[in-house]
């Protein structure tokens, strides 16, 4: 029982690193269902990302999984991240999601993927 | 507490889930025993089609399915209009929308709705309105009030249909429709009324000889009967300015390769075979609200909306959104969505709805983006609250609130 809720994911959710704003390329996407938005900015160098931000608001699930994310995908070629998934976000997270909270916790790297298309 | 009673006995569901706690009646309520037996008694004894067979099985299944039309009909005092058995709200007010709207209304008139409905109430309307060049206006909400004061500037001489819900999915407020309907006639006699009673007709009598509506919507899976089959109650007037929807079989006088008649009964609305079972089912939901008694239900729920309230209002850092008129109250705690709200009382098998409810305007209107509801049913208990409440303190303590 709320194993899910970790420290980690509550400090994330709550005292995110990577919140913000750049300029550079953008994606976004919007889960109306549950009111979550997220946007996240790049900035891309040869492939490379150099430096990333999400904005937005959602539960501390998908806001704690794109800031941990994006810790982790920072410096490395866009190329390369197109070909995560999902599982490597739960691992991130150290935790083992319900169908439904997979959902919440996929949304920043859907997100991810969509940059440069 | 001394004699307050405990009902979840006549929900099989709680047998198989002991721990339950269901506060989600606003979404659907469980059904108990006697309307899961008779459903199974039709498919097991009498599982005919009809209104077509002359053997005695189906004629069986006609009579049941009749009977549970009539008994829908004396529940909500429907004398003096017709009872059309539909998939649920949802498809009575759409063929309000089509079946009357369409035929009836003329470019440059105006519907009105409120701000407070649940979009099966608003998106039927919004159509509408495109297809034959309508108006919509609404009535805005003043905590978690329909606002009345500027009723003149809203409703005026080209309103000919105002839709409103009785009681709402979100705050529990009950609007007070025969006064508004009251009010409306003064302006425009001629405007025609549909009342969504989804959230109504399982929490508070209803007397539509008294209300005063033209159409009066509401679903059998909402008032512990089943899913898929609901009722559009149509005043004898507006039902015979009515048009069928839904062309087929079932609803038709005399069918020619180019052209055809349709019944004068009210089957001439049921086109298809309906979903019989549940129709005869939704029957049975009437006869165990009225073996409890409506008076009862009313009572149980208004004793355990106050302690709801009293409980919530104990809780710092709750933001409740209710006019505690019915046993419906939305909240948000700062700083937690409410889908982690709800996922921690899940985890404590306590059932909330987190969202918007089906209810964005109204939401809009209130401020927020999406809420986490708790809506009651004649299952629950006190015991149920202190569980929502443990659950709701071990929030704050996960998000050090």
């Amino acid at each position: 029982m709320d194993d899910i809720y970790r420290d980690l994911i509550i400090d994330r959710y709550q005292n995110p690193k990577n919140r913000g704003k750049i300029k550079g390329i953008e994606a976004s996407e919007a889960n109306l269902l549950c009111g979550d938005k997220l946007l996240i900015s790049a900035e891309i160098k040869n492939g490379v990302i150099t430096e990333i931000k999400f904005d937005g608001g959602g539960c501390a699930i998908s806001m704690a999984a794109v800031d941990l994310l994006l810790d982790k995908i920072k410096g490395k070629k866009l190329s390369e991240i197109k070909k995560m998934s999902g599982k490597e976000v739960e691992e991130m997270m150290g935790v083992e999601l319900t169908p439904a909270r997979k959902k919440c916790a996929y949304l920043g790297l859907e997100v991810v993927k969509k940059l440069g298309e | 507490m001394t004699n307050f009673q405990n009902y979840k006995h006549f929900f099989p569901i709680f047998k198989n889930n002991p721990d339950l706690v269901y506060l989600d009646s606003g979404a659907t309520t469980l059904k108990p025993q006697i309307v899961l037996d008779k459903m199974m008694e039709y498919y097991t004894k009498y599982s005919a089609n009809i209104h077509r067979g002359i053997y005695g099985i189906s004629e069986m299944a006609t009579e049941e399915y009749e009977k549970s039309r009539e008994k829908l009909r004396k529940f909500i005092g429907g004398q003096d209009g017709q009872v059309i058995f539909t998939g649920g709200t949802t498809e009575a007010i759409n063929l309000v929308a089509r079946g009357w709207g369409d035929k009836n209304l003329v470019e440059g008139e105006e519907i009105v709705v409120t701000e407070m409905e649940h979009h099966s109430n608003l998106i039927p309307w919004q159509e509408l309105v495109k297809r034959k060049n309508l108006r919509l206006k609404f009535m805005t909400v003043n905590n978690y009030e329909l606002r009345v004061t500027n009723f003149g500037k809203v409703i005026d001489k080209k309103t000919r249909l105002l839709a409103i819900t009785q009681v709402s999915n979100v705050t529990g407020s009950v609007n007070p429709i025969k006064k508004i309907i009251e009010e409306a006639r003064k302006i425009n006699p001629k405007i025609v009324v549909v009342v969504d009673g989804a959230q109504a007709v399982a929490h508070r009598p209803v007397d539509l000889q008294d209300l005063g509506c033209d159409f009066y919507a509401f679903s059998g899976h909402k008032m512990y009967g089943p899913t898929g089959i609901g009722v559009l109650w149509a005043k004898e007037e507006r039902y015979k300015e009515m048009e069928p929807i839904k062309f087929g079989g079932g609803m038709i006088a005399e069918v020619g390769l180019l052209e055809s008649t349709f019944s004068s009964g009210v089957e001439k609305f049921e086109g298809g075979t309906p979903p019989i079972a549940e129709a005869i089912g939704m029957g049975v939901a009437v006869d165990f609200i009225e073996k409890i008694g409506m008076t009862k239900i009313k009572k149980h729920e208004e004793e355990l909306t106050a302690y709801l309230r009293f409980k919530l209002e104990k809780v710092a850092g709750i933001k409740t959104f209710s006019a505690w008129q019915s046993g419906i109250v939305a909240m948000e705690i700062a700083g937690v969505h409410p889908h982690d709200v709800a996922q921690i009382l899940a985890d404590r098998g306590v059932c909330v709805r987190a969202g918007h409810h089906c209810a964005m305007p109204l939401h809009k209107a209130l401020g927020v983006e999406a809420t986490t509801r708790v809506s009651l049913g004649i299952y629950n208990t006190k015991e149920d609250i202190d569980k929502l409440v443990e659950g709701l303190e071990a929030v704050k303590k996960i998000f050090n609130i």
